[in-house]
């Protein structure tokens, strides 16, 4: 039975998606450029990743998702953030981003974007959220939304060794790279090249961790997991990517 | 005790929230850098009591000091040179200043934001962002409603196993490894099953079709409204002066502070204000509370 959406919500959706590109994305730039000084940098680059945020929350409201899609994305949150919270002694070796792969690669981009994003947010109630909680979002998110495009391009293959080494380089520069970025953008009033080095620098060993770790989930929990979220998909004729 | 401020209606509370973490990221002034800080620090030591102090302590303070000491580092820009570094740059006097302000800066936001994760809990979330996004919603109210149920389940597998005689427990780490493996393994197909089986029991019950309701404890009333338009009010005024410049301070190239006019010093007492609102609030409460009492 095809459900029928709610009229004034869908409405609200649409109004608040044109507001956002139309005049507050504009409006963000321009009041950043001449009525921030100092930090308009980090200003402008926060909203912006919030907007796109939200954005990518409403298109996918917009899709009216299936019962199905959304337990098993939340089954792959919670399994994500329950990993995160496993390794909680040991910094930066987390398997999150093994299990947003996983997801992107198996459930579609979308999913995969989904639980990156929402690992980053419900990391925050139970680790502490702070100003780096909406780039946690995007970068998981990102990670997630990659790895369902390129399989689904055919650009990524789903057996062990491409998935490792995709969700080593992704870590390294996609989570690494966008994170220290943000670190610089927060502490010095704009972006040179020593600074960012430096941020880079100081920061190569945790993201090599990072990256490490998620190889090494990758290795171990890819094709276990593959199987069995296809193996779901088969039985129950899930959304086919 | 739970504090005043926190049995506000979520939308005051995210809003006072987003307010005041936006105005202490953006007003970099060391007079309102000084009461984004205190302000914060107050209150998230209203919250957590002495737990707050470790937070500070072991957290807070190195990352300051990080910030301090790295922008005169490889910042540059400013007109006061103070000394050349053994690579040939400069070290400013304006870029020290800024190194304090941003010090200042990131402890405020961090303090406000420990603050905005005690007080905005999921369920006030999911009841603020339910109706634009009712399926995430739904998502992440599963999402943690599922950890630690997997964790029980985890027990749960994990003594049938150990009642196999395959138990995570025993010798050797590699045993233990792949015990813990095999418990995950488990859990996880278990999981999906489950899911599958949760959205059946959620579509027959009508998930998704028009007309349904949900349930809230949450009322807007008489209080909130007037706590609302108090600090719409008060941040409001804070923006108007960061746009017309008097709340303000440039670093670069030399630093510019604003001129003392009386729109600057009328922003100067309304900022604390909005600063020290939820304690405000926790000790009218009190004065209230104890007033009624000594009536009776």
């Amino acid at each position: 039975m095809q459900m029928q959406p709610s009229g004034p919500d869908r409405k609200s959706r649409r109004t608040v998606a044109a507001t956002i590109t139309a005049v507050l994305a504009p409006a963000t730039v321009l009041a950043g450029v001449f009525l921030l000084g100092d930090r308009k940098y980090y200003f402008v680059s926060l909203l912006m990743v919030l907007y796109a945020l939200i954005l990518f929350g409403l298109a996918f409201e917009r899709r009216r998702p299936q019962a199905r899609e959304l337990v098993i994305a939340a089954v792959l949150t919670a399994l994500s953030v329950a990993g995160r919270s496993a390794f909680f002694m040991l910094p930066q070796f987390k398997p999150v981003a093994a299990i947003v792969i996983i997801a992107g690669v198996c459930m579609g981009g979308e999913t995969g974007f989904l639980v990156g994003a929402l690992t980053g947010f419900i990391s925050g109630f139970l680790f502490g959220q702070g100003p780096w909680t909406p780039w946690q979002m995007l970068c998981f998110g990102g990670i997630g939304l990659l790895a369902g495009a390129l399989v689904r391009q055919g650009i990524l293959r789903r057996d062990r060794l491409s998935l490792c080494i995709y969700g080593g380089l992704s870590t390294f520069l996609l989570y690494g790279g966008v994170m220290d970025l943000a670190s610089v953008l927060m502490t010095f009033p704009r972006l040179t090249w020593q600074a960012l080095l430096a941020s880079y620098a100081a920061g190569l060993w945790f993201n090599l961790v990072h990256a490490l770790s998620t190889v090494f989930f990758l290795f171990v929990l890819s094709k276990p997991m593959i199987e069995k979220l296809d193996r779901i998909k088969v039985k129950y004729g899930l959304m086919e990517p | 005790m739970r504090d005043a401020f926190s049995s506000y209606h979520p939308t005051v509370n995210l809003a006072y929230f987003a307010g005041i973490i936006l105005l202490s990221m953006l007003l970099l002034h060391p007079y309102f850098l000084v009461f984004s800080f205190l302000g914060g620090l107050a209150y998230f030591l209203r919250l957590r009591g002495r737990g707050a102090l470790r937070f500070c302590f072991l957290f807070l303070l190195p990352l300051m000091a990080a910030a301090a000491v790295l922008n005169p580092l490889f910042n540059h820009a400013g007109v006061t040179i103070l000394a050349y570094l053994p690579d040939g740059n400069p070290v400013t006097l304006e870029s020290i200043c800024y190194g304090a302000a941003a010090a200042g800066m990131f402890g405020a936001v961090l303090l406000w934001f420990a603050c905005c994760g005690d007080v905005m809990t999921s369920d006030k979330w999911i009841y603020l962002f339910g109706r634009i996004f009712p399926a995430q919603s739904l998502l992440l109210s599963m999402a943690l409603r599922f950890i630690p149920r997997y964790q029980m389940q985890a027990g749960v597998i994990s003594r049938s196993q150990a009642c196999l005689g395959r138990g995570a427990t025993g010798k050797g780490i590699l045993r233990k490894a792949r015990g813990g493996l095999r418990i995950l393994s488990i859990l996880t197909t278990w999981a999906l099953e489950n899911a599958i089986e949760t959205a059946d029991s959620m579509k027959a019950r009508g998930y998704g079709l028009p007309g349904r309701t949900s349930f809230s404890l949450f009322r807007f009333d008489g209080r909130d409204r007037i706590v609302f338009f108090i600090l719409m009010g008060l941040a409001a005024a804070a923006f108007w002066g960061l746009a017309a410049g008097a709340a303000g301070i440039r670093f670069f190239p030399s630093i510019h502070l604003p001129e003392t006019t009386p729109s600057v010093v009328a922003i100067r007492i309304l900022y604390p204000v909005l600063c020290f609102l939820p304690l405000i609030l926790d000790a009218a409460e009190e004065l209230q509370w104890t007033y009624i009492r000594s009536r009776l």
